[in-house]
Parts: structure tokens; C-alpha cells; sequence
């Protein structure tokens, strides 16, 4: 403890001279740094669209081709390939294995593997499921050669090290060959180039703050550098992952550590911590989830904590901007509700046999309800309005079915109506949506003042440290779009709101691939929450939305906010089943396609 | 997973809903980032609602007028032109609506759609400069000619509409302001330009626009000769002169501002005539002035029948007309007809002069007969010793305004001098006679801009 504590002293002072060496430093490089701020200002946005490019287009790629857990053969030879943990089978036709028999049920049955065992279920099919000749009355364990029968048509599962004869034709369209160019692009040459951006950065807002130049937030990039270095190190690519959604959070993170450093230098490192959280707590919630097992038994611990927070927050909360949304233990403060998010994601997910069988959804449906309640008992209607709309998401995936959907969204609009004529400050709230430029110095004055610094940054920005915007209320939380077109300019503005959107569109495009629909559920539920927040957020301080106060994921100051979004992050990242093609694959593919160009050669000749 | 693929077309829809508003934040960004950027609170650009980050504003010999320096926005440093040309200046605060801080604040305080409001090196200047046509002594000059009298002075170049002087009265020291609110009486309407935005009763100078429709429309003008008793009633009403002048010719009627023969000349040609005329030569029209615009005068007879038909052609009746209106006006008269339209940038770019618009409004015969009665004016009635090596062209104009005020002066005129095409107005408001007290005024004032021109 005297250990730490004299280190503790050492550091501070250490600190404190390189404040004052800094500071010094900086004040008589005046017109250095403007000349620096001059050139990197054109760097910055071509940067980070080069950046934003490179993490765009590898996913996009397909990955590696193949790669099925086991094969299911019928008695006339055509073979399935089991590329899921969990197949469907039937006639309909979205059935992973799709049988055109008239005898097969649309949805017939589920064949999922798990723990290193194949096991099937019966849908409740019309012609049933026998496995050697004994009929399934829910699911049945399969062995090797074990003969399926489903209303007849029979069926044996081969193990996958039978390599047989399944080929896959290659299917090119034009979108596969944009994405195709992803497997040329190296992630670690990405990861350079964003370490770059905040080296200049970081030096940009060095430069700006003069002789006021304190250690805080070169130190705190500095350091981010080599979190982002050791992650880069110790992470899974020689097991040929794509790193991409990861580098797009660190440019987030970037940009998150700039905005705080400009508005709140003092709190930089915390915000630096919270990001080591994130990152720490996105690689466990990653491993846990990689086992399905694990993963479900997660999920009841999670929603009891998460009750018991949100329990915890309406007694003991406190309000601030006028949202009883935060809990105070003396040497921390945190938002529950920003931790709720995870466990509401996980609570909503199901594996595909579940999902197909068990159609009501009587648990989550009461969870989602005391999350949204105890939210607008909070006040805190933004982050209801997110839970409710990533409810809506969650359940269309489980259960597919519209009408059931659009009853509660009517019930919902009805209870909002009752909600806003019983409660005259939620409509207060919205009192000057649409037309704040009437009230801009009133209910409308951090939406025009976001505007009009947003504009005042024009394209490439003002530079770092240079705005104004960080004296209005919320700047680097609720209103940080408005700081980032400020101080950055609108180019890296909406690059960092398109990196957003990216991360959550990857998210339905890849669950496709998924090994259990558990997965492909959360995914999408964490992508919902990311992009109604990030809505919120962005529209809501340009005034297209009513200004809710919600943080933009991985940017806005805030540690509850920033652990949240990497451990979501995590969810998205678990559905990404795909792996890098190696360079002999690379080699192979490009040959297969010079064969077919060569080929259309010949024909040009004839 | 296909069912899962297919369901999470959801979040796919819901993605969509997100690109529609980035596209239309980015299309109202793209209408509006200027006016945004230009809200007064923005703090690149004002301190405590004060313009400071923009550009310079010079006067036409390189005179700053206005700057900004060390974060602030500094006036000329004579008191006198600060005040003389704070109205084409513009306050601090914005409130001349036609000053050229005001209009102008988009193109000085320099922001533009690639930069923001970033420029190289801060605390100077960010915006982009821009020199005005004004000559700040001249404009001191007036100023100080116009004393503590309410009114306001134009002189332009009538070849190529620069203004070389604009002054309004009261005015103030905008580096500095006074409280305003404690002598009401004597800041009345101190934030209009009375130049550009205020428009009065003409008086005798409107006699230039009816001698002008007489010249077109009555064959044998030049051959009448009225008679005048010092009053004639016209359907029981009367209308009545300073004095009996006997028999006049169409000059002499001119030069003594008869009444009476004016009367008979505008009955004689007619409301319609007449407002076809008034209307043509643009005086019920607004001008834009550089981008500034100016109040539209009114001259409306349609329904004026005898008498007070004859009062509009003596300027009187509803009559109304704005001072830069009028001068520009006067500047036809001098130029041969043609009308140039007066500006107050001074445009560098090339071909400038291709832009320069031109208006034939008169015929040139027309305008030289007037040219030449205006000098009859001088030489016979309003003394040339007064106005001596001016070579002036004038009417004078007493316009009552009637409530037991004094008359408001006019003189507007021009120099008949190739190296100094000057035309100017000058009005006082209640300032009595219009050769008495604004003539005094003009003369001095165009001395002094043949002297800066020489």
C-alpha cells in the first residue's frame, strides 16, 4: 500500500513538471503550430476516409470458402453441407436444408451440434422423425451412421472429416469482386495508419492548447497507441479472423479521446480507463460467448443483475440533466441503464430449435417491460425509446411474426400518448422539436448552437482545440456530433457516424453465416441498440429527432457508455463467423479466375 | 440461418431509415450551414453579440474604416468619420440593417463552406476585406456641413455610380455608443440610413421630373408663357405661389419655381401621363444599391383630379421619394438620359464596368434641355458666386410637411464637369427654405469633392 501510494506521489509529480515543460514548450511554438495545424487539417479528413475505406471493404469479403461440421447425405447421394451448428430442415424456403418433398413439413425439423454431439429435433412435423426406426419425441442424440428418417425420406449424417465430394461453385458478381479486394488489404497497415492519425492528432491538440499544454491528453493517446498495439499482438489473426470491426471501434476511441481532451483534458484518463475496460470486457464477453452453454447461463445471471441495477438506480439514483439515470458510490459514478443494454441483448437471444418450437416469449416480453418502465420512471426516455426499439428488433428476429409486432408498437403508441398528456414534461421536452431556431436561446439553444458550430467547422474543420463549441453544455456527450464538425470538420464528422452505421449493417449481412441463431439474435440486437442511439444522438442535436440526450457509441465522453459499447461490440464480433483467407487460397482463387477470363478469351477468338 | 438472414432484413430497414436522415441533415447542411455559421451568437465570429472576427472595410483611397485587431473591432481613428460613416459602416451590433457589416457579414466574416470559419494565423483578421467607394474626409466633411440637423447627403460619380460620399443625420460614434435611450428626441430613427431608407416629401425638386413629362408631351412648351398672381384656383381650390411673378416662360417658371404655371402644365398633361412618366423613370422603384436596398419612393395620382393634381406636379400632394433615388436621377439628367446605377463596393474584378448597370430613362435631348434650365437655375436665380467654378446644374426643393413644421430643404444638382461628374442630394429635415439651408450645404460639400478630385 506505502508502495503504491509513493509511486502514486512519484507519477503525479513527474506529471506535473511535464505539464510545465509542455506548456512551456507549446507556448513558444505559437506559430509552429499553426503552420501544424494548417497542413494536418487537409490530413485528417482524406486520413480518415482512407481509414474508413479500409475497414469498409474487407467486411464485405466472404472469407474463406467451406468449412462444414458435417454432411447429411440422402439415400439417392445428394449431399447437405452442415455449415451451421444449427440446420433447419424442411421444404420451406428458408430452410438451411431444404428437402422439395411433399411429405416434409415447411419447418420439419432442427439438426444442431453442440459439445462435440449432433442432436435433432422434431418441429412437431406433420410426418414425424425416426432415427433407426425409433421415433423422436423431442430430440434424440445422434451417432455416427445413425439413419434418419424424416416422414420417410432418409437421411444419414456423416462426420466431417469425410471430406466428400461436395464442390462449390464460385458465383462472382461484381459486389464479390469489390469485396474480393478486401483479402489484399492488411489489417495491421490499417491499424498503422489509425495510430497515425492519433500521433497528428494528438500532436494537433498539443499545439493548440499553447502555453495551457498539459501532459493529460498527449499521455492518454499515447498509451491508447499501445493498447491498440498490445491487442493487435496478442489477438486471434493467425487464426485468420478479421480484425476490422475492432479497428473501427479503436477510430472511434481515437476521436472519443480527442473530443474529451478538448473539452475535458482533466478527466482524459478516465475515459482512457474505461476504454481499457471496454476492450478487456469486449475479449471476455467474446470468449464466454464462444461456447453456447456458457453463454445461456450468462444470460439469467446478467438479467437478474441487471434487474437488481435498475432496482438499485430507482431507489438510490440521482437526477442529472433531468434524468434520475445514475447511481453515486462516493468514488465512482455510473449509468445501470448503459449496463442493462448488454444483458437486455443477451436476454432476447435463442438457439434456433427454441426459437422454431417454443414460440412464445412470455420471459424476455416481461424483462423488456420492466427495463422500458423503470427507463421512463428514470426519465430517461432516450434510453427507453433504445430498449424498446431494440426489443421490436430482438422479437421480429425470434418469432418472425409482424402482427404480433405491430400491436405492441400500437399498444405502445397509445401508452406514450397517455404518457406524454399525463406527464406535461415529456412534452415539454419535445415543445421545441422541428423549430428551435424560434427558441434558440430557450429549449432550443443546444441544437442551434450545435448547428451553428458545426458549420463554422465546414468541411475539414477548425482544427483540435481550436472550437468554441466545448463551452456549451453536453458538448462532448449528448451534442458531440456538433464538436466533432466543429473541431474536425464534417468530412470526419460523418465518417465516424458512417463507421457507426457500417458496424451495424455488417451485423444483419453476417448472421447468415452464423453458427446458432443465439448469435445471429444478439448481433442484431446489438446492432439496434447501436444505431437507434446513435440516431438519437446525431439527429437529435441537429434537430430531425427531439433532443433525448443519449451518448454516440465509442465516441461521446462517458465510461458507463464506452464499456457498454464494446462489450455490444462483442456480440456483433461473435456472429463473425468468417476467416481470412491464407495466401494459398489466395493464390488458388486468383488462378480459378484466371482460367475464366482466359476462357472467355478463347470464345472471343472462335 | 437463412430464417435468421431473412429476419434481419429488420435492422437492414431500420439502417435505411438512419441513411435518409444522414442525407437530409447533409442537404440542410448544405442550404443553410451559411446562415448557421452567421447566427450572431457564434462565437468564431462576435464576442457578447459584436462582430469581431472578419474582415476589413476601406474607404476608396486605402482609409481603414473599419478592422479588426487584437480580437477587437477597431473604427477609423477620427471621431468624425467614425460617425459620418457609421450608417454605410454598420454598428457593431448590427442594427443599421443597411450597413455593410450587416449585409455584408457572410463575405466578411469570411467563412466558406470548405474552411468554416478557419483561417491561418488567429486574433487577425478572418474574414475577407472589402473597400468601399466612399471617400471618408468628404463624408466627414458633410457630416460636419450638416451640423446637428436632422437629413442625410449623396454625392456619386454619374458615370460610373460610385458613391463618394453618404452621410445620415444623427448618427453616432460606433466605437463608443452613447446611450441612446436617454435623448430619444435627438437619436430619433438614428439606426436608418435616411439616404437609403427614408423616403420625403420632395417639393420643388419633383418639378424636374414634370418639366421633364412638359418637354416630352407639350410640343410648344418652349413658346408658352404663363401668368401667374401669385395664386389661381383650380375647381374652387387654391393653389398658391411665394410671390406673383408675372409672365414667365417655361425657364423662368423653373428657375423661380413658379407654382402657379406648374400647376397649369400638369393639368394640362394629365394623372396618367404623368404617372406613366414617374413610373418609367423609376421613382416609385426600390434600388440596389451594391446589394443594399433602398426604400421605394410613392408618387400615386391615379385618383388625384384639379387641385390636388396640380399640388403632386409641384411635389406636394402624397408625394414622396427617396434621396439616392433621386439622385440617381439627377445623375441621368447630367449623363445625357442615361441612368447609372450607383454603387457603394468598389468592384476590382475585371470587365467590372461590362457589369455597370446602364439605364436610359430620358432621351438625351430632354435631359439637356433640363441640363441647361438647371443651369439657368444657378446663374439667374440661386446666385453662381455662391457656387462659384462648380459649373452647377441645381434645383432647390422646399417640401412642407404640414402639422406646424418647418419645410424640409432640398437641393440636388449636379456638376457640369468632365474631370468631376458629380451629381449629389442634400436634404434637411424641418430645415426650412431649401436654397436658404441645404444649398449653403451642397456647396460646400462639392467644393470640397472638386478639391479631393483635383
Amino acid at each position: 500500500m506505502e508502495i503504491i501510494k509513493r509511486l502514486y506521489g512519484e507519477v503525479t509529480t513527474a506529471l506535473e513538471e511535464l505539464d510545465a515543460l509542455l506548456s512551456y514548450v507549446f507556448g513558444q511554438l505559437e506559430r509552429a503550430g499553426n503552420i501544424y495545424t494548417l497542413v494536418v487539417r487537409w490530413v485528417f479528413p482524406i486520413l480518415s476516409l482512407f481509414i474508413f475505406i479500409r475497414c469498409l471493404v474487407p467486411l464485405l469479403h466472404k472469407g474463406k470458402r467451406g468449412g462444414a461440421w458435417g454432411y447429411l447425405r440422402m439415400e439417392n447421394g445428394t449431399t447437405f453441407p452442415l455449415v451451421h451448428w444449427e440446420n433447419s430442415i424442411g421444404r420451406g424456403k428458408l430452410s438451411d436444408i431444404r428437402i422439395e418433398l411433399p411429405v416434409i413439413s415447411r419447418n420439419h425439423a432442427v439438426l444442431t451440434y453442440s459439445n462435440g454431439m449432433w442432436k435433432i429435433f422434431d418441429l412437431g412435423s406433420g410426418g414425424g422423425a425416426l432415427v433407426n426406426g425409433k421415433k423422436v419425441e423431442k430430440s434424440e442424440v445422434l451417432g455416427e451412421d445413425d439413419e434418419i428418417s424424416l416422414a420417410g425420406v432418409k437421411l444419414t449424417l456423416l462426420p466431417a472429416s469425410q471430406d466428400s465430394a461436395c464442390p462449390e461453385i464460385p458465383q462472382r458478381s461484381g459486389f464479390d469482386r469489390v469485396a474480393g479486394l478486401g483479402r489484399h488489404i492488411n489489417t495491421g497497415s490499417t491499424l498503422l495508419l489509425i495510430m497515425l492519425f492519433q500521433l497528428l492528432g494528438g500532436l494537433q491538440l498539443c499545439f493548440s492548447m499553447g502555453d495551457k499544454a498539459i501532459a493529460a491528453p498527449p499521455a492518454a493517446v499515447l498509451v491508447f497507441i499501445i493498447v491498440e498495439a498490445i491487442y493487435f499482438i496478442l489477438s486471434d489473426r493467425h487464426g485468420g479472423k478479421y480484425l476490422e470491426l475492432e479497428m473501427m471501434a479503436f477510430f472511434l476511441c481515437g476521436l472519443s479521446l480527442f473530443i474529451v481532451g478538448s473539452a475535458a483534458p482533466v478527466t482524459v484518463f478516465k475515459q482512457l480507463v474505461s476504454i481499457i475496460i471496454g476492450i478487456i470486457g469486449f475479449s471476455v464477453f467474446k470468449g464466454l460467448m464462444r461456447n453456447l452453454n456458457n453463454a445461456r447461463k450468462l444470460r439469467y445471471v446478467l438479467a437478474v443483475l441487471a434487474i437488481g441495477l435498475l432496482v438499485a438506480n430507482l431507489i438510490v439514483g440521482e437526477y442529472r440533466y433531468g434524468a434520475k439515470n445514475w447511481i453515486d458510490l462516493g468514488f465512482i459514478s455510473f449509468q445501470p441503464s448503459e449496463f442493462v443494454k448488454v444483458a437486455f441483448v443477451l436476454a432476447g437471444a435463442a438457439t434456433l430449435d427454441k426459437l422454431l418450437t417454443a414460440k412464445n416469449m412470455t420471459k424476455f416480453i416481461i424483462f423488456s417491460g420492466i427495463c422500458v418502465c423503470s427507463l421512463v420512471l428514470m426519465r430517461d426516455l432516450g434510453t427507453a425509446l433504445i430498449f424498446f426499439i431494440a426489443f421490436l428488433v430482438i422479437a421480429f428476429m425470434r418469432s418472425g411474426d409482424i402482427k404480433t409486432i405491430a400491436i405492441i408498437c400500437g399498444g405502445a403508441i397509445l401508452g406514450a400518448a397517455v404518457a406524454v398528456f399525463t406527464m406535461p414534461y415529456i412534452a415539454a421536452r419535445f415543445a421545441a422539436w422541428g423549430r428551435v431556431w424560434e427558441y434558440a436561446d430557450t429549449s432550443g439553444y443546444q441544437q442551434t448552437r450545435t448547428m451553428i458550430y458545426a458549420a463554422s467547422g465546414g468541411l475539414l474543420g477548425v482544427g483540435a482545440g481550436n472550437g468554441y463549441f466545448v463551452g456549451i453544455p453536453a458538448a462532448d456527450t449528448d451534442l458531440v456530433f456538433g464538436l466533432l464538425c466543429e473541431e474536425w470538420g464534417l468530412i470526419v464528422g460523418v465518417t465516424a457516424v458512417m463507421i457507426v452505421l457500417v458496424i451495424v449493417i455488417f451485423a444483419p449481412l453476417t448472421v447468415g453465416r452464423c453458427r446458432s441463431s443465439f448469435y445471429a439474435v444478439s448481433a442484431c440486437g446489438a446492432a439496434a441498440i447501436f444505431l437507434i442511439q446513435s440516431a438519437l444522438n446525431v439527429f437529435g442535436s441537429v434537430d430531425i429527432l427531439p433532443l433525448t440526450g443519449v451518448t454516440l457509441p465509442f465516441v461521446s465522453n462517458g465510461g458507463s457508455s464506452m464499456i457498454a459499447s464494446w462489450c455490444l461490440l462483442a456480440f456483433i464480433k461473435t456472429a463473425d463467423e468468417r476467416r481470412r483467407p491464407d495466401l494459398e487460397d489466395i493464390i488458388m482463387e486468383e488462378l480459378d479466375e484466371l482460367t475464366v477470363t482466359e476462357g472467355n478469351d478463347c470464345e472471343t477468338d472462335a | 440461418m437463412k430464417l435468421m438472414h431473412r429476419r434481419a432484413v429488420s435492422v437492414l430497414l431500420l439502417s435505411a431509415f438512419f441513411g435518409a436522415g444522414l442525407l437530409v441533415f447533409l442537404a440542410r447542411y448544405a442550404m443553410n450551414s451559411s446562415t448557421w455559421a452567421q447566427y450572431p451568437v457564434n462565437k468564431h465570429i462576435y464576442s457578447n453579440g459584436e462582430l469581431i472576427g472578419a474582415g476589413t472595410v476601406y474607404d476608396r483611397n486605402g482609409e481603414i474604416l473599419v478592422q479588426t485587431s487584437e480580437g477587437e473591432r477597431q473604427y477609423h481613428s477620427h471621431q468624425i468619420t467614425r460617425i459620418a460613416t457609421m450608417h454605410a459602416v454598420g454598428d457593431l451590433r448590427g442594427n443599421v440593417s443597411t450597413g455593410v457589416q450587416r449585409v455584408f457579414s457572410r463575405r466578411l466574416s469570411g467563412w466558406d463552406p470548405l474552411n468554416g470559419v478557419y483561417r491561418y494565423e488567429d486574433g487577425g483578421a478572418a474574414g475577407m476585406d472589402i473597400t468601399l467607394t466612399l471617400d471618408a474626409e468628404l463624408c466627414a466633411r458633410a457630416y460636419q456641413a450638416l451640423g446637428n440637423r436632422k437629413g442625410a447627403v449623396g454625392v456619386f460619380n454619374y458615370k460610373t455610380g460610385d458613391i463618394l460620399c453618404m452621410v445620415s443625420s444623427p448618427s453616432f460614434d460606433p466605437q463608443s455608443p452613447p446611450d441612446l435611450e436617454a435623448d430619444p428626441e435627438k437619436y430619433e430613427g438614428v439606426y436608418l440610413n435616411r439616404f437609403l431608407s427614408v423616403c420625403y416629401t420632395p417639393g420643388s425638386v419633383f418639378k424636374l421630373v414634370t418639366a421633364a413629362v412638359a418637354i416630352e408631351n407639350i410640343s410648344d412648351i418652349e413658346e408658352r408663357i404663363f401668368h401667374c398672381d401669385g395664386e389661381v384656383l383650380i375647381d374652387g381650390v387654391r393653389v398658391t405661389c411665394p410671390m406673383a411673378h408675372g409672365d414667365v416662360t417655361f425657364e423662368q417658371s423653373l428657375a423661380h419655381s413658379c407654382n402657379v404655371s406648374f400647376a397649369e402644365i400638369t393639368g394640362e398633361l394629365g394623372a396618367r401621363t404623368l404617372q406613366k412618366y414617374v413610373d418609367d423613370l423609376g421613382l416609385n422603384s426600390a434600388f440596389k444599391v451594391s446589394g443594399i436596398p433602398t426604400a421605394a419612393g410613392k408618387v400615386d395620382v391615379s385618383e388625384a383630379v384639379g387641385a390636388d393634381l396640380a399640388w403632386a406636379g409641384i411635389g406636394q400632394y402624397t408625394d414622396t421619394v427617396n434621396p439616392l433615388n433621386f439622385m440617381a436621377f439627377i445623375g441621368a439628367i447630367a449623363n445625357g438620359g442615361k441612368r447609372v446605377s450607383p454603387r457603394l463596393i468598389a468592384e476590382n474584378r475585371p470587365f467590372s464596368e461590362m457589369f455597370t448597370s446602364i439605364h436610359q430613362i430620358m432621351p438625351e435631348a430632354t435631359a439637356l434641355r433640363l441640363k441647361d434650365m438647371m443651369r439657368n437655375n444657378v446663374i439667374s436665380n440661386y446666385g453662381e458666386y455662391n457656387f462659384s467654378g462648380l459649373e452647377l446644374c441645381a434645383k432647390s426643393g422646399t417640401g412642407e410637411v404640414g402639422g406646424g413644421k418647418a419645410p424640409n430643404a432640398w437641393f440636388v444638382g449636379f456638376l457640369d464637369r468632365p474631370d468631376c461628374p458629380l451629381a449629389f442630394a442634400v436634404i434637411i429635415e424641418n430645415g426650412g427654405s431649401g436654397l436658404g439651408a441645404a444649398g449653403p450645404v451642397a456647396g460646400e460639400i462639392m467644393q470640397e469633392a472638386v478639391r479631393i478630385m483635383g
